[in-house]
């Protein structure tokens, strides 16, 4: 009896203290929610002028926001796909070959992990001031391709544990060429560990501030383009697009995960 | 673990998918412009220039315009040297900023008759004495680092810069997140230069620096307005617009100039060295130079404006408000930063160090 | 055999590894040792850079203001790491122990917010808990204050915020920590008499330490530069090291002085990780 209590009252403690949590990590989320309906006109847009959904409306004008979005996605994209070939190839590479100087490579990737992202930011921007490479896309691509590369390579590393080289040399022996068994073979058993260090990649790119002002020159992302607009007050079509963003990843999260949990049944 | 994956996974398709919508109409935004080819690219003050008076610039050219922003002088030289040349085409330095820009040549000389429009600049500002030949500069607007005091809520009388440095407002001041208006006011406050260089003096003015570390609850060079609209701050040292704005917005907001002697601003138009677009910057002076233009601007941003033709238009209610157009007397009895060497530049460094710390 | 074998995996190993190698050096190694060798520069009255040797910039850095900033920036990290862990610990706890399918959205939910720009949301706090804000409005309309709280533009907002930011760092690491338990080695601790409070402290703390080790170097290092969070919730009155070298980068106009600031910040990052991997921390659950 008494026991049964205390479980029920752990129980009920559990819950409340993860409810605040949440409350806690989603109480920012409401802020901007809010805000986007708020028909203020005037900046700083701080003070709250009734319900309307004009912004929504007038985010679809503001080709400078839309622009900047355009930028994020593109280079998120493409620093992703090379992040995951150049990773790929390493982790693979380093998983099967023995040479010297791979600790090396190793403390290296572990560079972008744990050093904080200001320091590589600064130091991408000396590199390209230096040597006069113009900032914009190309640099932003160049800067994300360099944080993300480590991100793939552990992840793909995680699922290399459990590889069993046997296959590989199996699939040689039956006459297939190295390129044809990194493809056929090699590839499809790596795909999640790959998946996962590609969608970690794009995480990272989309979200990143600190790297990117230092390295974005003429070109902006959407981060870049939310603490430009910190400084004059954030505009109610920057929250409406957050929200859009939100809205969007929630019913695919939702979509994709019961469809992942229906096929485990 | 490979549920969380399984989480990044489903996450990522998202955006992937709200990515590819963004993306085009993104592309589709530009694309009509772009194919005029003419893009010009700006780095001016946040808050100084409206979009819609930059996109009347495009729809009426077809130039393209790409603005970036910047909260200091500083900022903006740092920037414009570590990009490479050409990265912007036009820049807004102000008075002793033009005058650095010059020597070390990263703007380039502006060819008037290519802006008929610079007659309407009034006389006075003609030729000033950061750019005495008046060759590099065009200016734009200009005011006053003014002191915002909320009557409502601080009831004693505000006259001067010192008073900013009193124990009794500890916790009320929003002041510009620039060094050297603010480490030149409190030298102000002291009977000193605005821009001090005897280090002995330098010295004092650090202890009354200090005196402020208390009283700021905020800086904010890009929008001061906001903590004083929002009364998180009751007093404020900022650019006479915002001052000007935020009693818009509240009334009981207003402007004070002090006893010891403004800190006065002006900012121009320049054109740097590597500019490759160097047609398109003329034709974009040249359009911020129309009377009608510059109305649009005051509208926004209601600066002191050294377009005579520009105030003209304006009615009443700009000519005669003070923190919109300063009275003929401040902007006499004020001061202009000047360069500074670089070992008073480290001092200066250093003060400002030890006041945000 | 062996050894055409050999020579065969020359070239493969070299398409492989080449890309990582040159990619490496070119946006890790120049760049870093650059700023190495900057940190020894100076600069001149136009502020250009001036590549002669100097130890100046490492004079200032023992400068009063600058020592007190570290030492200010080091206690913010301090605070956000112990009440990450503090917040984090029960809570991944309780969603460890949940049943798996529950336990799948729990994680989700944690993640969802970081969904949305961290700038924006930083922002969030700010619109939330200023003067006029949200949480001071509803306190003054139920009476429980009298005039608004000045939660904004001090250290604490600034610890706030990092908490905020940094949050899922600690509850991943702790997550993966905490469900590896073995639960038959808690029940046979129970069974054998022991109270919770000693399970907790004899059992389930020492095998889950590695995630709470993991998960501080997370959110300690991070913490020392996310320069945008003291911006934006501390009004420029709790700078960091990050922030310090942003200004020597942008305003300051004194890239050797941000590349020696810059030096400071590696060296403890060195320091700390070194520190970790005293302490038993594997380096490959930082990167996943």
């Amino acid at each position: 009896m008494t026991r049964k209590n205390k479980k029920r009252l752990q129980k009920g403690f559990s819950i409340v203290y993860c409810c605040l949590i949440y409350l806690f990590l989603f109480l920012p989320i409401t802020v901007i929610v809010t805000n986007s309906f708020n028909a203020t006109t005037s900046k700083p847009y701080m003070t709250w002028k009734g319900f309307s959904t004009d912004w929504y409306g007038k985010l679809f004008d503001n080709t400078a926001l839309l622009e900047s979005f355009g930028n994020t996605m593109f280079i998120a994209i493409v620093s992703t796909l090379l992040a995951t070939a150049i990773g790929t190839l390493a982790a693979v590479g380093m998983y099967k070959y023995k040479f010297k100087g791979k600790s090396v490579i190793d403390a290296l990737l572990y560079i972008p992990v744990v050093i904080p992202e200001i320091v590589l930011g600064i130091s991408l921007l000396t590199l390209f001031s230096n040597t006069n490479i113009p900032r914009g896309t190309l640099t932003l691509v160049l800067a994300h391709t360099t944080f993300s590369i480590p991100f793939v390579v552990f992840n793909i590393r995680a699922r290399l544990s459990g590889y069993d080289k046997s296959i590989e040399e199996a699939s040689m022996d039956l006459g297939a060429g190295r390129v044809k068994t990194f493809f056929n073979i090699t590839l499809p058993v790596l795909a999640p560990g790959i998946f996962g260090g590609a969608v970690l990649a794009f995480t990272l790119s989309i979200d990143d501030v600190i790297i990117s002002y230092f390295t974005n020159g003429q070109t902006k992302t959407f981060p870049l383009k939310v603490m430009e607009s910190i400084k004059s007050g954030v505009s109610p079509d920057i929250n409406a697009l957050s929200a859009l963003i939100l809205i969007g990843t929630i019913i695919f999260v939702v979509i994709t995960q019961s469809g992942v949990l229906s096929r485990n049944k | 673990m490979k549920k969380i994956i399984a989480l990044f996974t489903a996450a990522a398709m998202t955006l992937s998918f709200t990515g590819c919508g963004g993306g085009t109409s993104g592309e589709t935004g530009t694309g009509g412009t772009a194919s005029v080819g003419e893009t010009l690219n700006l780095f001016v003050w946040t808050e100084y220039v409206p979009q819609s008076v930059i996109d009347d610039f495009t729809k009426e050219t077809g130039i393209k315009v790409n603005v970036s922003t910047y909260s200091s002088n500083e900022d903006m030289l740092a920037k414009v040297k570590a990009e490479s040349e050409g990265a912007f085409d036009i820049i807004q330095p102000s008075d002793y900023m033009v005058e650095q820009c010059i020597n070390q040549g990263i703007v380039q000389e502006i060819d008037l008759s290519k802006i008929p429009n610079f007659s309407n600049i009034a006389e006075s500002y003609k030729k000033p004495s950061y750019d005495p030949e008046g060759k590099y500069s065009v200016p734009y607007l200009g005011g006053v680092g003014g002191i915002a005091v909320n009557k409502k809520r601080i009831t004693d009388e505000i006259t001067s810069y010192a008073d900013l440095f009193k124990p009794d407002y500890a916790g009320q001041l929003v002041v510009l997140d620039d060094f050297r208006p603010v480490i030149g006011i409190a030298s102000e406050s002291l009977g000193y230069d605005l821009n001090e260089t005897d280090p002995k003096k330098l010295a004092d003015v650090k202890e009354q620096v200090m005196k402020l570390k208390n009283n700021i609850k905020l800086y904010d060079s890009d929008s001061p307005k906001s903590a004083l609209i929002a009364g998180e701050c009751n007093l404020g040292f900022c650019w006479s617009a915002e001052i000007a704005l935020a009693n818009a917005e509240n009334p009981d907001i207003e402007i004070v100039f002090p006893d010891e002697g403004a800190f006065l601003f002006l900012d121009n138009w320049c054109i740097t060295s590597g500019s490759k677009n160097i047609e398109a910057a003329h034709k974009f002076i040249d359009y911020m130079c129309r009377p009608e233009v510059m109305q649009k601007v005051l509208e926004e941003f209601p600066y002191l404006c050294p377009n005579k033709a520009a105030v003209e238009l304006m009615g009443e209610e700009y000519t005669s408000n003070p923190a919109k157009n300063p009275p003929a007397e401040v902007i006499e009895k004020g001061n202009y930063n000047t360069n500074l060497d670089n070992d008073t530049i480290a001092i200066y460094d250093e003060i400002w160090t030890e006041l945000k710390k | 055999m062996t050894k055409q074998k050999f020579k065969s995996n020359t070239l493969p190993s070299l398409v492989m590894i080449g890309p990582v190698v040159l990619w490496l050096a070119f946006f890790i190694v120049i760049p870093l040792l650059y700023v190495a060798v900057m940190s020894f520069c100076g600069i001149d009255e136009q502020y250009n850079i001036v590549f002669r040797f100097t130890a100046d910039n490492y004079k200032r850095l023992f400068n009063a203001n600058y020592v007190q900033i570290y030492a200010q920036s080091l206690t913010i990290a301090a605070l956000t790491t112990i009440i990450c862990i503090v917040l984090a610990y029960p809570f991944s706890f309780f969603i460890a122990r949940t049943l798996s399918k529950k336990k799948a959205i729990l994680y989700m939910l944690v993640i969802i917010p970081f969904w949305t720009n961290s700038l924006i949301r930083i922002y969030g706090w700010r619109t939330f808990l200023g003067t006029n804000g949200w949480l001071n409005n509803r306190l003054l309309d139920f009476g429980l204050i009298s005039s608004p709280i000045d939660f904004l533009f001090k250290p604490s907002a600034t610890v706030l915020g990092m908490v905020y930011s940094l949050f899922p760092y600690m509850v991943l690491p702790l997550y993966t920590a905490i469900e590896k338990l073995d639960k038959s080695l808690l029940e046979a601790s129970a069974d054998l008499g022991a109270k919770g409070v000693s399970t907790f402290f004899r059992i389930i703390l020492p095998l889950t330490a590695s995630g709470i080790f993991s998960g501080s170097i997370m959110v300690f290092i991070p913490s020392l530069g996310y320069f945008f969070v003291s911006d934006i919730l501390g009004g420029g009155n709790s700078d960091i090291i990050g922030n310090l070298i942003e200004r020597q980068f942008q305003s300051g106009n004194n890239w050797p002085l941000g590349a020696a600031l810059s030096m400071v910040l590696i060296i403890i990052t060195l320091l700390l990780v070194k520190l970790y991997q005293k302490c038993g921390g594997d380096m490959e659950s930082l990167g996943v």
